[in-house]
């Protein structure tokens, strides 16, 4: 097996693992099971549709003459259902909020500290 | 930090390795926040995989998810995203 078939291997049975838990939960709130062959067929088209998402990833950054693949590609990606699109805009101001009070949390610290240091 | 043994998602590494073995050039990379954002939309594609065959099988009186019902709801689910 090639490195990159092993690596497929790799993330296959890691996209597996998480679909598993996933379904799992998702049927124990409705108190129904989903069989082993389903959960094995639902990890297996979501890594495929990863295929599709990387392309059109990678083709919305070319277009942009861009090679690192930004946010607003992702938002581009999510762009045949509205649903999808309020959502996926909504976790990415959620994103932004977080870095914000991330970074004023860091400048209030430092004004402390100045502070204090006058104040001895 | 206690643990939200709830919130069940795709890790950011993964999803990261993942999207970049399917580059087709070598200079293609992705931000932090854009991996961050494909985790989410991951984990809705297969909840709403997941929710739908579940409906589905629900519709037909069955008491366990199968293969059919997924294959029933796939067409759908790949238009719609």
């Amino acid at each position: 097996m090639s490195s990159k078939e092993e690596t497929h291997q790799r993330l296959k049975a890691a996209v597996h693992y998480t679909v598993g838990l996933l379904c799992q939960r998702t049927g124990e709130n409705h108190q129904t099971e989903f069989s082993r062959q389903v959960i094995a067929a639902i990890a297996e088209t979501t890594f495929r549709q990863c295929d599709t998402f990387a392309k059109d990833l990678e083709a919305f950054a070319r277009h942009a003459k861009r090679s690192t693949i930004s946010t607003e590609d992702v938002k581009l990606a999510a762009r045949r259902s509205t649903a999808l699109s309020r959502f996926i805009q909504n976790k990415y101001e959620e994103l932004n909020h977080e870095q914000r009070d991330l970074k004023k949390k860091n400048t209030g610290k430092r004004k402390n500290r100045d502070t204090e240091e006058n104040r001895e | 930090m206690a643990e939200k043994d709830a919130d069940i998602g795709f890790k950011k590494d993964m999803v990261s390795k993942l999207l970049s073995s399917f580059f087709r050039e070598d200079k293609t990379k992705i931000s932090g926040d854009a991996v961050l954002l494909m985790a989410e939309m991951l984990k809705i594609f297969v909840e709403e995989a997941a929710v739908r065959s579940l409906k589905q099988a629900e519709s037909e009186d069955c008491d366990q998810v199968d293969i059919e019902h997924f294959e029933k709801i796939l067409p759908q689910l790949l238009l719609d995203f």
